[in-house]
């Protein structure tokens, strides 16, 4: 076992809240748990060894200054905000006043919510490595409840910026009552060497709506590793969007787990990846039931060094009829030294069902590429317009117009810096 | 304005134009005419500079400009318009972004200040208006889920933004029903002042009742093997092509 | 409807019968020995003995693979027999007028006439028999062309420049755990040398089959075509009606120089073990090719046996312009599993690939595809295109596709789909409507599913394939 997985089981030991039970469950997996390689299906392409190299603090350390959340803001947004600072949740500088119908607690208060405890990892996949971690580790983070028939128009922004050689763990949990209407931002940014995990975990009960937003804005030398997950009731509907941009390394974990019938999944995801980043992305869409449908796109523009990891699972249940499932996966390799590594998978046990995933990597299309050269633009300027016409036309469907006008300038921006050839 | 001579267009390995020679002066309008095959869209694209067709033999000027010495872009700096006969789609990039960087390239590239965004506004909205086409198709990506004829008039609103001395226009009649095809043909005659001049690629007579050519020109493998007035696609359409096949045949063993 | 497409499934396997053939069989069991008198049954030189004996070292020291999507009981490596030959085949036959008339028997039984006379003019074949070949018919008039067929255990002695330089090359000793076993204690195959700028006269073909009880099959196949040459190669498997697992491991090499092509096709029909599992071969299999400069190889499978199949006919294509393709049919049912599917390794510039994969999964079976697409930094210009489709019949099987890619090279090209579909109702309907009887209109449907595929293949071999899959099919619908 490694010295930072011994120091690691060392500090979850010590842990004792509300939590325990579940934690002490993963901590006894977590001890019989190898430290994945490159032989690991699901971190063969993850240089996840950058994490046992470096050295973090908690942010209980001393020597950590904690400073302010240095996330964006985002403008016209007019968000209830949770702002995290390394981990720790800033109550200042959040939002306390609540729109009637929503209950949010800090995770370090949830003793007396027994749905909270009950739901603690009831999506996350039990034996994911860093959810583990997570598992034993995170003592900070929110809970988050919306109750029945309730619509909150106010999205709600959970902001958390790492500053330089922080480790923090944060865990989420989110519950939508029937008919419920939300939307829920998670902002992750700081581009110095820290560790995080975070991890998310949602559930939505028949008839509730969840827009989900999970702008993955770590860069350069952070390393984040972590996950959303999503319990779909009866026809209740996710419509999640991420952004991904990568960094040292900068992992995230999709689950979309339909458990009600006729409940409808879209996840639109963009990855912009440039100098030596890494962005790895492992999707499942778990259709347990009938008459659901599921729809992912996923579109992704690598320069420089970079590598995109994308692994999508759709896995149809024995019995799960009528599903429609759709998973389509777009690439652009701008540079002789960045690598897209992509795996769509398909794992189907139902006859009765119509299912597609498509995985392309390409160039910018020759047709688009003259068409804007004969009308005068020139070969660079037509690069930059196609390649962010790409990813733009998944923003376009961002049914949240605050942060998709903020998104856009930023996106332009990042990619025309990149590294082409 | 425009001169071509003796030009010889390669596309995978086939020859498919073999010898044109064509001059164009300011303010004409020259028809081209001829069977499927015959080379007409090929003609655009080599003169455009589309990557795969090849000038093995000849040449062409714009005003004195070597044109295939030129970057496809640069050719449009020129003054060199070509309005595709199957305009590709680009979701994502809206169709204002999309014109707003060709007319400022254009204009940078020809010396002139780039408009202000609320000049460009005004003349694309009037250019959307001129080809009848809803001012929302401004904010749609390019061609996004366009119609044939919505193509097509996208096409020359393009052509009345970018102001070119020289505009090839590939078979924009294929696919219109009456009115878009009025509506295209009355587009091209609003340009016509003169000094700017028209090349109209097309299969069949219907479109010269509204666009008037000067001359007309019958294209078939890869040469030019008739000119004549507007009298010329009469004949055509009279006849249809099958008596070109005679008459290239009769042409080829004069030559022999 | 799936209660009567199950009883409906449990056909007859035409060809389970066994023989009765008096054999020599070593003793079940695998150590150093028993390679070593697998070398000196076959008479090897020095040199092939020590190879395989390295083979051997490798293979004890590797873990057997578990990543594919099958479940199978483990195999006790230590229950095969490793060699068994008919006994009278001790003394090679010179002539087919010397041959075991009871072997003849049995390949008229499956269809496969030995008599020259007697064959579709144009076929050369190797007929392989537990561990031995025991004829190959048209050799001679091969050789006058230049071209060489014969048992691979006849080249190591005859033409051991070839053999040296070219086996193991594709596929490594170390390449896999059942490749590397297989290197240890290969019996026989087939070998084929196609000359500079040689068009190969006839169609080769190789017909292997499992007749002893408790025997492993290890069968070697190196193929090379020298610059500019062309053939055509197939290869088709049967074996008795068991109720024990039987383990099928073999390692195919093709080796296809400057300008070559080779053309590999395989209609694989092991018995594939009753409907619930019991007995089946297990079919283990490492095939790849290596193409060079301008060079093609295209592999071609229809696979409707096996309990368990378990291969992936790849291609790396080094050379500049060189071009794979890979055609597969793989059908499913009973009990049956299938993790099948090819890696395109797209090395050189301009190279380009093809890969059409239609799963068809019925009963209580799962198939599913896997492979690789890699276009390596040196693939300027390189394509590829991807389709996978998948046919459910029923509601208790499964399909799958688990395709990887991997690109280094920013002007290489990839394409992949996938899509999963049933038979609909409305085909049947139509199919119905226009009197087919149910069997009928749902073998016609997946013929058209599977078309693309069998249009790649030889003509005997597509009518064959054609019926192979509506006796496969026979009741799969109520």
């Amino acid at each position: 076992m490694s010295n930072w997985l011994a120091e690691t089981i060392h500090q979850a030991e010590k842990i004792d809240d509300w939590l325990s039970p579940k934690r002490a469950q993963s901590l006894s997996l977590l001890k019989s748990t190898a430290w994945p390689t490159r032989q690991t299906e699901a971190w063969k392409y993850t240089p996840i060894n950058v994490i046992e190299r470096a050295v973090f603090k908690s942010a209980n350390d001393p020597q950590i200054q904690a400073e302010q959340n240095s996330c964006s803001k985002i403008p016209n947004l007019q968000a209830i905000d949770l702002i995290f600072v390394d981990g720790i949740f800033d109550r200042s500088a959040s939002t306390q006043l609540l729109p009637e119908g929503l209950t949010i607690s800090s995770l370090s208060e949830g003793a007396d919510l027994s749905w909270a405890l009950s739901s603690f990892n009831q999506t996350k996949p039990k034996h994911h490595f860093f959810g583990l971690i997570n598992d034993t580790l995170a003592t900070q983070g929110c809970i988050i409840d919306v109750a029945e028939d309730q619509c909150i128009d106010q999205p709600i922004r959970i902001a958390q910026s790492f500053s330089l050689d922080s480790q923090s763990h944060t865990r989420i949990l989110v519950r939508l009552g029937k008919r419920a209407k939300v939307t829920v931002i998670e902002q992750l940014q700081g581009d110095q060497l820290s560790f995080n995990t975070s991890f998310a975990e949602y559930q939505i009960a028949d008839h509730a709506y969840l827009e989900h937003y999970r702008l993955a804005m770590q860069c350069e030398q952070a390393i984040s590793v972590g996950g959303c997950h999503f319990h779909l009731g009866t026809s209740s509907q996710l419509n999640s969007n991420l952004i991904g941009f990568g960094s040292q390394l900068s992992r995230v974990d999709m689950d979309i787990i339909h458990t009600g019938e006729h409940s409808n999944a879209k996840a639109n995801v963009i990855y912009l990846l440039d100098g030596k980043e890494v962005f790895d992305l492992h999707s499942a869409i778990e259709h347990t039931v009938a008459n659901g449908v599921s729809e992912q796109n996923i579109r992704c523009i690598v320069a420089d060094r970079a590598n995109a990891i994308f692994n999508g699972r759709i896995h149809i249940h024995r019995n799960a009829q009528k599903i429609l499932a759709a998973m389509n996966n777009r690439n652009l390799l701008l540079s002789d030294n960045a690598q897209i590594n992509t795996k769509p998978e398909l794992e189907i046990y139902a006859d009765d069902v119509r299912c597609a995933h498509s995985a392309t990597i390409a160039e910018i299309d020759d047709e688009a590429m003259f068409y804007l050269q004969s009308r005068g633009v020139n070969r660079g300027d037509a690069q930059v317009l196609l390649s962010f016409g790409f990813i733009n036309e998944l923003v376009d469907q961002m049914n949240n117009a605050a942060i998709a006008q903020w998104l856009r300038p930023i996106l332009r921006q990042r990619f025309a810096n990149m590294e082409i050839r | 304005m425009l001169k071509i001579n003796n030009l010889h267009v390669n596309v995978a390995n086939n020859d498919i134009i073999k010898g044109l020679t064509l001059s164009i002066k300011p303010g004409e309008v020259h028809a081209i005419m001829g069977p499927n095959g015959a080379g007409k869209s090929t003609l655009g694209y080599a003169l455009t500079g589309r990557d795969g067709y090849q000038v093995t033999q000849g040449s062409a000027t714009l005003n004195g400009t070597d044109l295939l010495d030129l970057e496809v872009e640069d050719r449009a700096a020129a003054g060199l318009f070509l309005a595709f006969q199957y305009p590709v789609e680009i979701p994502g990039v809206s169709n204002m972004e999309f014109l707003k960087v060709s007319v400022d390239s254009q204009r940078k590239a020809r010396g002139l200040e780039t408009l202000s965004s609320s000049d460009f506004l005004k003349r694309a909205k009037a250019a959307c208006k001129q080809v009848n086409l809803p001012l929302a198709f401004l904010k749609r990506g390019v061609n996004e889920g366009f119609s044939g004829g919505e193509k097509k008039r996208n096409e020359i609103m393009q052509m009345i933004l970018l102001e070119p001395v020289l505009s090839i226009l590939d078979e924009s009649d294929s696919g219109l029903d009456i009115d878009a095809l009025k509506i295209v043909a009355e587009g091209i005659n609003s340009q016509r002042d003169g000094q700017r001049s028209f090349i109209v690629i097309t299969h069949y007579q219907r479109l010269l009742d509204y666009i008037k050519p000067d001359f007309v020109h019958v294209l078939a493998d890869g040469k030019i093997i008739k000119s004549g007035g507007p009298e010329l696609a009469l004949e055509l359409e009279a006849q249809g092509y099958a008596w070109l096949e005679s008459y290239d045949r009769n042409a080829q063993e004069a030559s022999a | 409807m799936t209660d009567q497409l199950d009883e409906a499934l449990a056909r007859e396997y035409e060809a389970g019968f066994v023989s009765d053939i008096e054999s020599r069989t070593f003793a079940p069991g695998l150590d150093e020995s028993v390679v070593r008198r697998i070398s000196a049954m076959k008479d090897e030189p020095q040199w092939m003995l020590d190879w395989r004996l390295k083979a051997f070292a490798l293979w004890q020291k590797m873990p057997e693979p578990d990543w594919a999507h099958i479940k199978y009981e483990k195999i006790d490596f230590q229950s095969i027999a490793y060699y068994s030959a008919p006994k009278s085949m001790d003394e090679r036959p010179k002539s087919l007028d010397e041959v075991d008339p009871e072997l003849l028997r049995t390949y008229e039984k499956l269809g496969i006439p030995l008599i020259e006379q007697q064959q579709l003019a144009g076929i050369a074949v190797d007929v392989v028999f537990d561990s031995v070949s025991v004829v190959t018919t048209f050799r001679e008039k091969l050789k006058e062309q230049g071209v060489i067929f014969c048992p691979i255990s006849d080249a190591i002695k005859e033409h051991p420049e070839l053999v040296k330089k070219y086996l193991g090359t594709v596929v490594s000793q170390k390449d896999n755990f059942f490749a590397a076993l297989n290197c240890a204690v290969f019996t026989d195959g087939s070998f084929v040398y196609i000359p500079k700028g040689k068009r190969c006269p006839m169609e080769l073909s190789t017909y292997f089959r499992i007749n002893e009880l408790n025997t492993g099959q290890f069968e070697r196949t190196l193929i090379i075509a020298d610059e500019g040459s062309h053939v055509s190669y197939l290869e088709g498997c049967t074996a008795p009606q068991r109720d024990e697992n039987q383990l099928h491991a073999a390692v195919v090499e093709l080796i296809c120089l400057d300008d070559a092509e080779i053309k590999y096709s395989t209609v694989q029909n092991w018995y594939p073990g009753d409907e619930n599992g019991k007995g089946g071969i297990y079919n283990f299999v490492t095939k790849r090719g290596i193409c060079h400069t301008n060079a093609k190889i295209s592999w071609t499978q229809v696979e409707t046996g096996s309990a368990v199949t378990w291969k992936y006919p790849s291609c790396i294509l080094k050379g500049d312009n060189s071009i794979g393709e890979f055609y597969s049919v793989a059908l499913t049912r009973g009990a049956q599993q299938a993790d099948t599917g090819t890696k395109m390794i797209h090395l050189g510039k301009n190279t380009r690939s093809t890969i059409i994969s239609k799963g068809i999964s019925a009963g209580k079976s799962n198939n599913t595809y896997r492979g690789l697409v890699h276009m390596g930094k040196g693939a300027s210009g390189a394509r590829n295109f991807t389709q996978c489709d998948s046919l459910l019949i029923g509601d208790k099987c499964g399909a799958h596709t688990f395709p990887y890619v991997e690109s280094r090279n920013p002007t290489a090209i990839v394409e992949h789909e996938a899509t999963t579909s049933k038979v609909s109702d409305d085909q049947m309907f139509l199919c119905r409507q226009r009197g087919l009887d149910p069997e009928k209109a749902v073998s016609m449907i997946v013929n058209g599913f599977c078309k693309e595929v069998f249009k790649e293949l030889p003509m005997e071999f597509a009518v064959e394939a054609g019926k192979l899959l509506e006796i496969s099919l026979e009741g799969s619908v109520g």
